[in-house]
């Protein structure tokens, strides 16, 4: 399998892998058949039950009980848990460790476990990077070039107040 | 009557007293020192808030360098252009970069400029997860929530200049400190209740531009699912309060404004394809 197939593969894969994460309710609620408050009740689920977050759909996620029931829940009242498992270095974990060891494999050269870049010492230390600057500069889009993009995706503005 | 009472203030501390005394001709000096310290607790103006901007983005691309791809750099302005162009200052000069490093992180600089990390972004599931970390870091500048933790630290440790003549100045030792100054608040992190802030904000300018308002909460849940030990988040994580509980505090304030905006896209093909396209 060539670096470039990795990737492709890593790719197609991120929604799966996105897809089943071990997480916990917040607090009771009622496990519901559709999205929606107004839906049938499936089952009820207790303080800190433990199920499978599946997808979401907007406020929603689906989910399966250690019981093997399926409905939805709303995200806020889920915690997402962090995976088990030992120490991990960076970029250990699902598509990001697939595009690291792809990058890898295409720069040639050797890269090693050690995460540089961006902790506290490196920012602190930072010499200034004048030629990266120019390049953001110019890669700085239009308010209209936004407005086309937006409208591709049908995307509309309107007014929303902020909180007080 | 407030520069007054700055003047008495100065003039009866200890060391300008001295000072006073001991040569005459310091009392101009002492009139500008109250002068600046009156200034110093104003509002920079807007050119010189860009100024220290540029210099800060400038250190942190020595840190880490651009993704060295177009299209994808390209694609993150759209998105954030769009969304600074629903806010109250559209016209500042807004600039997203993805910098190429595998910590998971967003940045936000003074006077227009965003970075998110290829850690992060290769983490994200949909546009609208991404607009809600731009929008996140897009509400720190509308906020100036880091010009705000550089002042503080000019005040004392610049012995009271006001800060727009600091960034003025020529004299290169000046300017250093300054953008250490700011260059620490990025190792430091800011005040929790800042990114509280910017939480609900950020939720109500992705809801503006159209977006699924669900985008930052489903990225705090991808955080909160990560392993804590994963060195790639140390920062993120030191810096900002802990996923969980900033969810919780989503949940308390901000439900009523995320359920009315769930429905909106979350373009989650666009936002693969243009991934997958960048590479």
């Amino acid at each position: 399998m060539t670096p470039r197939m990795i990737l492709v593969a890593a790719l197609a894969l991120a929604p799966l892998l996105a897809s089943a994460e071990p997480a916990s309710v917040v607090r009771a609620t009622e496990l519901k058949k559709e999205p929606a408050s107004d839906a049938a009740k499936v089952a009820d689920l207790a303080e800190n039950a433990k199920v499978d977050a599946l997808e979401r759909n907007g406020g929603w996620v689906r989910v399966k009980t250690a019981a093997g029931a399926e409905g939805w829940v709303k995200l806020l009242t889920l915690r997402y848990l962090p995976t088990a498992g030992g120490p991990m270095r960076a970029g250990d974990s699902g598509i990001a460790q697939a595009l690291n060891v792809a990058r890898t494999g295409t720069s040639g050269t050797q890269v090693t476990t050690g995460v540089r870049g961006l902790d506290e010492e490196q920012i602190t230390h930072a010499q200034p990077n004048p030629a990266e600057l120019k390049k953001l500069q110019g890669y700085a889009e239009t308010k209209q070039a936004s407005g086309s993009f937006a409208e591709s995706g049908k995307l509309k503005a309107h007014a929303v107040e902020y909180p007080k | 009557m407030k520069r007054l009472a700055v003047l008495l203030t100065v003039f009866f501390s200890g060391t300008a007293c001295a000072q006073f005394n001991l040569d005459r001709f310091n009392v101009n000096k002492l009139l500008d020192t109250a002068r600046n310290v009156a200034k110093a607790t104003s509002d920079i103006g807007e050119p010189e808030e860009i100024q220290i901007g540029n210099d800060l983005a400038a250190r942190l691309l020595g840190a880490a360098r651009l993704v060295p791809d177009e299209g994808m750099q390209r694609y993150v302005n759209l998105v954030g252009r769009w969304l600074a162009s629903q806010t109250e200052r559209p016209d500042l000069p807004w600039r997203f970069g993805v910098l190429d490093a595998p910590q998971v992180n967003a940045f936000a600089v003074p006077g227009g400029t965003v970075f998110i990390t290829r850690g992060l972004l290769e983490r994200l599931h949909s546009e609208s997860e991404l607009a809600g970390v731009l929008a996140h870091e897009i509400s720190h500048v509308l906020r100036k929530h880091h010009l705000k933790a550089i002042q503080k630290g000019a005040q004392t440790a610049l012995a009271g200049q006001a800060l727009s003549e600091v960034v003025k100045t020529s004299r290169p030792e000046v300017r250093d400190k300054l953008i250490g100054l700011g260059t620490e608040t990025y190792a430091r992190g800011l005040d929790k209740s800042d990114e509280y802030e910017a939480d609900r904000l950020g939720i109500v300018i992705a809801a503006r531009a159209g977006y699924d308002a669900y985008g930052l909460p489903a990225v705090l849940q991808t955080l909160a699912a990560m392993n804590a030990q994963d060195s790639a988040l140390a920062m993120m994580f030191k810096t900002h309060p802990a996923p969980g509980d900033r969810l919780a505090a989503l949940a308390e304030k901000m439900q009523p404004t995320l359920d009315a905006y769930a429905a909106q896209p979350q373009l989650a093909e666009r936002f693969l394809a243009e991934l997958k396209k960048a590479r």
